[in-house]
């Protein structure tokens, strides 16, 4: 019988670069999981992505052995996200655990992201150990984080930890706070097996993978469970732990941080947040599921070349798999075809997902501006929602239409709170709070329009700031707004993908600056081309694309013919990265500059 | 019988590399010049064949600046080992500041019956920006010489470079016009970028013309020269009647040749060659070369014929596995005027020669 008093089940939450995957590397290094030869820098970030990016975004659990007077215990790492699109993942790994390390920079002090985080932590009843890294740093002010975490989160940090994860200084004091402060589980291994689906991947050999916390009793391979969710029956194949690749074991039992496999070939049998539990002796009521997320920030995603469909609907398959929170539904634009409008957590969600589906998939995909989902209420008393601008009804039939409005938590160092009020107004902002957390840091909180937010906010945000504001907002809600829908013309074609909602105060500025852009990102064809952009059939801009003048290998000789016949060929291979609307040809890239129009400005 | 040849001799060699050459040529060291001309002549006699050589093109490089000895050893090699027509055309590529009267009697003596003099421009301060060696004046009375000498003589213009509008591109063709220039080629700047004029337009020290004024002033002097009575044969090149360069032809129509030299490229039936282009690897006799696929053999076809006058034949395409008339682009080109078929002979309306990289692109199969 195991001993569950020397097991502990944590996470690590903090905002983005404040050293979270460095941290984990210390400690997987310091209790000799991986062994110095094999180690890499980030191993937990799995993915070649997540290492480029410097951010976590897959939970990578994985389980490390530490010795503490003389006892043996074994402690369970899931690793989380520290990014503003990813408080789902988040809330799934706190499930799985007992406490988690809040981890504060000890130059940036607490941040939006760290708050939201702590506060998700606190709903789920975890112990949270607050520690200060980064001490190192000539700019660190260990003290004044201190009292911003009491002050702030409310939070005791007399004895707390205060590290250099960089330098590998004081790792020892977190590995002890982990065993003292944070409880063991509690659990029964004699009662039915209970555990929980906190993460899911698909292997090509052993089929879909669940990665689970056993709450009560105990799973080995042969055993036949149910998923709760799904009624679905399978044959336990493998059990193991994470070392942090994976190993097979005898059996997981109460308490424990492991996978299973099942022979599981449908991906769709695997919902992440289910219960397993056995087949013949079921538990009679499931452990509590995720707070279920909904998905905010919509986009058309399209192959680019169109007969690879399948590979792409296979590709968002995989994908959410392991990522409950990304959904799609088929879509057929007459511009770019057949592909599929899919919802996303936010922008940056957005963004790995299509990096993913590039890299992983191998795939050339058309990603279409990113809308938000609009309730439109008809005439007739109907109410639709609406995510793609395409699909907004005629003006005569709209009654009213509403825009999900957002609640943004702003932290800034005060000498920007002009700047980012100035940059609020902007973006149709509210005004709500003001409030000096110390001397250094300021909270602000407004109402915005989530179209707004995804419209470039954030980079905004940064420039105007340096970099030193974060920022984390929370769904506040619809509200009716005097919304328009902007059409793009091409050569007098209306362009389905190219369409936006705006409000209308800034549908003359965005329809020209979408003309502007367009007139520079589209090459000269070999007839003038007129770029319009309406209301209804009122223009509101127009640029043209004048015709192509020069597109000639002026000399070819008996020495030039293969080059210039390569640099052809290529040329032709570069059309179908093209769309067609009617006669103009446009590169793929043009449908995403919607997004972008500010850049240059 | 057995089909004819031409043959391309490359003459890297040149007193100055100009700023805007990205091709095989640089300044001799002491001696390399014979020692190069050696192997070279090595190399003619080592593939010679019994095929009838209809063109001879000496080109570079500089070809001007060898010797009356040097090119002498050279055209006698050519001549005993190959069997060249009475009456073949037999070109030299020269600098004007490299003619000199007792050059051009050499090489009249050595059955050479055309010159291509590369004149570029008539603008001093243009010829200086772009590192030519000669000025105006000297282009003008070496042009002169030559013709006292050569009946067949073609001069080089470049169009786009800085500050020269249509009306000075006319006006420098009228000079050579009325000097009885037969053939003048007309070639786009192109700038790349591993030459000295790339840096300058990076450095702001060079601007060359706008793609649209460039192209204007292209349509100015090709208008000109057509007045003059001249036809554009091709892309770049202009002739009066029967003075069009038979060698360059014969590339466009994909007939068989042999280059002998540095970096020199030769093409027989479906194969491509070429001697490596610096001086070490062609002295250790070090070629490449490229068997062309049907696919590679009819993009040929399209592009090479589509660029001239001589057009392409579609129903060779078709004998060799390309309906082109299935393509989209090929039935809409026709009915907007872009292209012309007569007698399945499928040619490109001259107007649109300076985006026919596209055209012909949206061709291939």
């Amino acid at each position: 019988m195991k001993d569950l008093s020397k097991i502990r089940n944590f996470c690590i939450i903090a905002h983005i670069d404040h050293g979270k995957s460095t941290l984990a590397d210390r400690l997987i290094e310091l209790t000799g999981t991986v062994s110095k030869r094999d180690m890499q820098d980030q191993i937990l970030d799995s993915m070649e992505l997540e290492r480029e990016k410097g951010i976590t975004i897959k939970l990578a659990p994985t389980r490390l052995v530490y010795e503490y007077q003389g006892e043996e215990y074994t402690l369970n790492l899931i690793d989380t996200p520290g990014h503003v699109d990813f408080s789902y993942e988040v809330s799934r790994s706190l499930a799985a655990c007992e406490g988690a390390l809040l981890l504060v920079d000890a130059s940036q002090g607490v941040e939006a992201q760290t708050l939201a985080n702590t506060y998700l932590a606190l709903d789920s009843n975890l112990e949270i150990v607050p520690v200060i890294n980064k001490i190192d740093l000539p700019s660190a002010r260990v003290d004044d984080v201190k009292k911003e975490i009491e002050d702030v989160i409310g939070l005791d940090t007399e004895n707390c930890p205060c590290i250099s994860a960089k330098d590998g200084l004081n790792i020892e004091d977190v590995l002890r706070s982990i065993v003292t402060r944070i409880p063991a589980p509690v659990g029964d291994e004699k009662k039915p097996l209970k555990c929980l689906i906190f993460d899911s991947h698909y292997d090509n050999f052993k089929g879909a993978i669940c990665l689970v916390r056993v709450f009560d009793g105990s799973v080995k391979a042969g055993d036949k469970i149910l998923m709760m969710q799904t009624g679905k029956v399978f044959d336990v194949t493998e059990v193991g732990i994470f070392v942090p690749h994976t190993k097979e074991t005898e059996q997981l039992s109460a308490g424990d941080v492991g996978y299973i496999a099942a022979s599981i070939k449908t991906i769709s049998d695997v919902k992440v947040g289910d219960t397993i539990t056995s087949f013949e002796n079921p538990i009679k009521e499931p452990l509590a599921g995720y707070k279920q997320v909904q998905p905010v920030v919509f986009c058309g995603i399209f192959p680019v070349d169109g007969a690879k469909y399948g590979e792409l609907k296979d590709g968002l398959e995989k994908l959410k798999l392991n990522d409950a929170s990304l959904q799609f539904t088929p879509e057929n634009s007459s511009a770019l075809g057949y592909g599929f409008r899919c919802g996303f957590l936010g922008l940056l969600h957005l963004e790995i997902i299509t990096e993913r589906l590039e890299r992983e998939f191998n795939l050339d995909i058309i990603t279409t501006a990113p809308s938000v989902s609009y309730h439109v209420y008809k005439t007739n008393g109907d109410m639709l929602e609406i995510s793609n601008p395409s699909n907004l009804p005629n003006p005569v039939e709209i009654d009213r239409i509403e825009e999900p409005i957002v609640k943004v938590n702003v932290f800034t160092p005060p000498e920007y709170v002009g700047s980012i009020m100035e940059l609020c107004q902007n973006k149709r902002g509210i005004y709500k709070d003001l409030q000096y957390l110390d001397k250094n840091r300021v909270e602000l909180i407004y109402i915005l329009p989530l179209g707004e937010i995804i419209y470039d906010f954030f980079d905004s945000l940064k420039s105007r700031t340096k970099g030193y504001a974060s920022f984390d907002y929370e769904m506040a809600g619809f509200q009716e707004s005097d919304l328009v829908k902007v059409d793009l013309m091409l050569n007098g074609e209306r362009c389905d993908a190219l369409a936006l909602i705006v409000h209308k105060d800034n549908a003359y500025n965005r329809g020209r600056g979408l003309a502007e852009k367009l007139k520079k990102i589209i090459p000269r064809q070999m007839f003038e081309v007129p770029i319009q952009a309406c209301i209804g059939n009122k223009i509101i801009a127009r640029e043209t694309i004048s015709a192509l003048r020069k597109d000639v290998l002026a000399k070819c000789y008996g020495g030039d013919v293969t080059r210039k016949r390569k640099l052809l060929e290529k040329q032709k291979e570069g059309k179908k990265r093209m769309r067609k609307i009617g006669s103009v040809e446009i590169p793929s890239e043009a449908f995403m500059t919607i997004l972008k129009l500010d850049e240059d400005k | 019988m057995k089909k004819d040849l031409s043959i391309y001799v490359h003459i890297p060699f040149c007193e100055q590399k100009c700023n805007y050459c990205a091709f095989a040529s640089f300044c001799a060291k002491e001696g390399q010049i014979d020692e190069y001309v050696s192997l070279l002549c090595e190399e003619i006699a080592r593939r010679k064949t019994d095929r009838p050589v209809r063109t001879i093109y000496i080109g570079g490089g500089t070809p001007s600046i060898l010797t009356e000895e040097q090119i002498e050893k050279i055209v006698s090699t050519l001549f005993d080992n190959f069997d060249v027509y009475e009456d073949a055309e037999f070109t030299i590529e020269a600098n004007p500041n490299s003619i000199t009267e007792e050059k051009l009697k050499c090489w009249k003596k050595l059955r050479v019956n055309r010159m291509s003099v590369g004149v570029q421009s008539l603008s001093d301060k243009s010829l200086k920006k772009i590192g030519r060696l000669h000025t105006k004046k000297e282009a003008l009375e070496k042009i002169k010489l030559t013709r006292r000498y050569f009946d067949n003589v073609s001069a080089d213009l470049i169009v786009g470079l800085e500050n020269e509008t249509g009306k000075d591109l006319c006006k420098y063709a009228s000079q050579l016009v009325d000097l009885g220039v037969k053939h003048i080629s007309c070639y786009l700047l192109e700038v790349y970028e591993n030459t000295k004029i790339f840096q300058m337009i990076k450095n702001g020290e060079y601007k060359p013309l706008s793609d649209d004024d460039t192209i204007d002033g292209f349509g100015k002097l090709a208008n000109y020269l057509v007045d003059k009575g001249f036809a554009r044969y091709e892309i770049s090149n202009f002739a009066l009647p029967g003075y069009e360069s038979q060698h360059n032809l014969n590339y466009w129509s994909r007939g068989d040749y042999l280059g002998f030299g540095l970096g020199a490229h030769s093409f027989e039936k479906d194969k491509r060659y070429y001697n490596l282009a610096n001086f070490a690897d062609y002295k250790a006799g070090k070629s490449n070369f490229e068997i062309l696929s049907k696919k590679e053999q009819i993009e040929e076809m399209i592009m090479l014929g589509l660029r001239c006058r001589l057009g392409v034949d579609i129903a060779v395409l078709k004998s060799i596995g390309y309906d082109i008339a299935k393509n989209q682009y090929f039935i809409d080109y026709l009915k907007q005027g872009i292209l012309t078929l007569q007698d399945d002979l499928l040619k490109l309306n001259p107007v649109f020669y300076h985006i026919s990289n596209t055209i012909i692109s949206n061709l291939m199969p």
